[in-house]
C-alpha cells in the first residue's frame, strides 16, 4: 500500500511559489543557531544558541512558529523547521563521551543563520 | 450536606466517605464543570478522551516496531514518513504532530528527550513516565547521554554514535530498536512481546531472549 | 550592578545542560485526577480554546518558585486558570465560587 505522503507545493519543480514560501535552507547546509535572548515563551533551549550545525531534514509542511503560538497566534506567516545535527563535542567543552555523538534538534527558520 | 454517591461525570464516583480531592484536583474539576456549563464541551468530550489516553500504550509502539523487522518495505515506508506507516497499522496520530522513527543500526544509538517540556510520541506509547518528564533526565540525557544509558545498564560502544533527539517543536520520535538475535523463528506476536518501553525511548537495547539452554521463553 | 536578567530570559523548563540531582528512575501510579487532567488539556487544544502550546506558556509563566512546589500536572491545573482568565472565558470569581461548591461536596456531614 502506497504510504500517503503529505505532498506541499514545493514538491512541485515548475510551480510558482508565493512569496517566503519556498526552503531557505536545504538539507546539508552549515547554519549557526542564532544568539538573543527573549524574555517570555521560547523554544530554542539556551544551550544550542550559537553553535554550528548541519542542515539534516526540512520538515514539511510550513507551520507557525509555535513561540508565537504559545501567545495564541495561530495563524500567520508559516515558515519551516529544521531537523539540525550537531555533534556533542560543539556544545560541551571537554565532552567525555566519543566523538562521534551528536545532538539532532528541530530549530525554527526565523533562528538559523547560514555558517 | 453528606458527600453522597453521584457520578461525576467523568467516568468516577465520589463519596467514598474518606476521599478528599486536593486544591488542584478541586481547581481542575471546577474548571471542567464551568467549561461543561458554558457549552464550551461537554462531559463526553471528556470521557472520551479519557478512553483515548487508555487505548494509548507502548503495544502500540511495539506493533510497530515488529512490523518493521519482518517487513523490510515497511521499515522503509516508516523510516520516511512515521505518520503515515503508523496510519497503516490503523494508529492514528495526534492532530499536528509529525513523526520520525530513529532507527538503530550497528553504528548509531538514539534516544529521545524534551529538555523544555515532556514531549513525547503519546500516540503510539501513552503517557511518559515520571523521569522522563523530571530535571535530571531533561538536564543531564543531552550533555551526558552515556552516563544516562549506564544509568539503564546500558552500555554503547566508543565507535558507537549515540544520538540524542530533542523534542522542541510538533515532531515526535519513536526509537526502532535493533532486532535482537535468535529471533529468526518469532512470530510478529513474539516479536513484539520483546519490545518495551524504555527500548522505544531508546534508553534500554532489547536483550536476545534465547537462554544459555536454548529456550526461548 | 548585579545583572540577573538570567531570571527572566532564562526559562525555569529551560534544563538542557544544567546542573541537576543524579538521574533516578521514578514513576508512580497516574492518579485519576491526573488523567482527567490531561484529557482535560486534550479537549482544550481539539477545541481551540487553549492550544497545547500556549498551556506551556502558562506554566513556564508561573515562574520557579510555582514549578519547583507544584506537581506536574497542578501546574497545568493553575495554567488553565490563568489563560482561561485572560481569555475571558471564565473569571476569577466565577471558580472561586464552583470551587468552594465542589470542596463543599467532600465535607464530612455535621454530626
Amino acid at each position: 500500500m502506497a504510504s500517503v505522503a503529505k505532498t506541499t507545493v514545493a514538491e512541485f519543480p515548475r510551480a510558482v511559489l508565493a512569496r517566503g514560501e519556498g526552503r531557505v535552507f536545504s538539507a546539508g547546509d552549515q547554519v549557526r543557531v542564532s544568539v538573543r535572548f527573549p524574555v517570555g515563551h521560547y523554544r530554542v533551549p539556551r544551550y544550542i544558541r550559537g553553535k554550528r550545525g548541519t542542515v539534516e531534514a526540512v520538515i514539511e509542511p510550513r507551520v507557525v512558529n509555535n513561540e508565537e503560538e504559545g501567545y495564541g497566534r495561530n495563524a500567520g506567516d508559516k515558515q519551516h523547521y529544521y531537523r539540525i545535527a550537531i555533534p556533542l563535542t560543539e556544545l560541551w567543552p571537554g565532552y567525555a563521551g566519543s566523538r562521534k555523538d551528536g545532538l539532532r534538534i528541530e530549530v525554527h527558520e526565523s533562528w538559523l543563520e547560514r555558517s | 450536606m453528606s458527600a453522597h454517591m453521584h457520578d461525576e461525570g467523568y467516568g468516577t464516583t465520589v463519596g467514598r466517605g474518606d476521599y478528599t480531592p486536593g486544591y488542584y484536583e478541586i481547581m481542575e474539576r471546577s474548571i471542567a464543570e464551568l467549561l461543561v456549563e458554558k457549552g464550551r464541551i461537554s462531559a463526553d468530550d471528556i470521557r472520551r478522551q479519557i478512553e483515548v489516553l487508555d487505548s494509548r500504550n507502548p503495544a502500540l509502539g511495539a506493533r510497530v516496531v515488529a512490523r518493521a523487522w519482518v517487513d523490510p518495505e515497511f521499515r522503509a515506508r516508516l523510516l520516511a514518513n512515521g505518520r503515515a506507516a503508523c496510519e497503516e497499522l490503523g494508529i492514528t496520530s495526534y492532530e499536528d504532530t509529525e513523526l520520525i522513527v530513529l532507527e538503530n543500526t550497528e553504528r548509531v544509538h538514539n534516544l529521545m528527550v524534551c529538555t523544555l517540556c515532556s514531549c513525547y510520541p503519546r500516540a503510539v506509547m501513552g503517557l511518559p513516565p515520571d523521569w522522563y518528564k523530571l530535571k535530571p533526565y531533561r538536564a543531564r540525557a543531552v550533555k551526558e547521554p552515556r552516563a544516562v544509558l549506564a544509568e539503564f545498564g546500558t552500555i554503547i560502544p566508543e565507535d558507537v554514535e549515540v544520538r540524542v533527539s530533542d523534542a522542541t517543536a510538533h515532531v515526535r520520535f519513536l526509537v526502532l530498536p535493533r532486532r535482537p538475535a535468535g529471533t529468526e523463528s518469532f512470530t510478529e506476536e513474539q516479536l513484539a512481546a520483546l519490545v518495551t518501553r524504555d527500548a522505544m525511548i531508546g534508553v534500554t537495547t532489547i536483550k536476545s531472549p534465547v537462554s544459555a539452554g536454548g529456550s526461548t521463553r | 550592578m548585579k545583572a540577573n536578567n538570567n531570571l527572566v530570559d532564562w526559562l525555569p523548563n529551560d534544563l538542557g545542560g544544567v546542573e541537576s540531582d543524579r538521574f533516578q528512575r521514578v514513576d508512580h501510579e497516574m492518579l485519576p485526577w491526573e488523567k482527567r487532567c490531561h484529557a482535560l488539556a486534550d479537549v482544550l487544544d481539539q477545541h481551540k480554546i487553549v492550544s497545547t502550546e500556549e498551556k506551556r506558556r502558562a506554566v513556564e509563566a508561573l515562574g520557579s518558585d510555582l514549578i519547583g512546589k507544584l506537581s506536574y500536572y497542578e501546574r497545568w491545573a493553575v495554567g488553565f486558570a490563568t489563560l482561561l482568565f485572560a481569555k475571558g472565558v471564565i473569571s476569577p470569581g466565577e471558580l472561586a465560587r464552583k470551587m468552594a461548591e465542589v470542596a463543599s461536596r467532600f465535607e464530612p456531614e455535621a454530626s
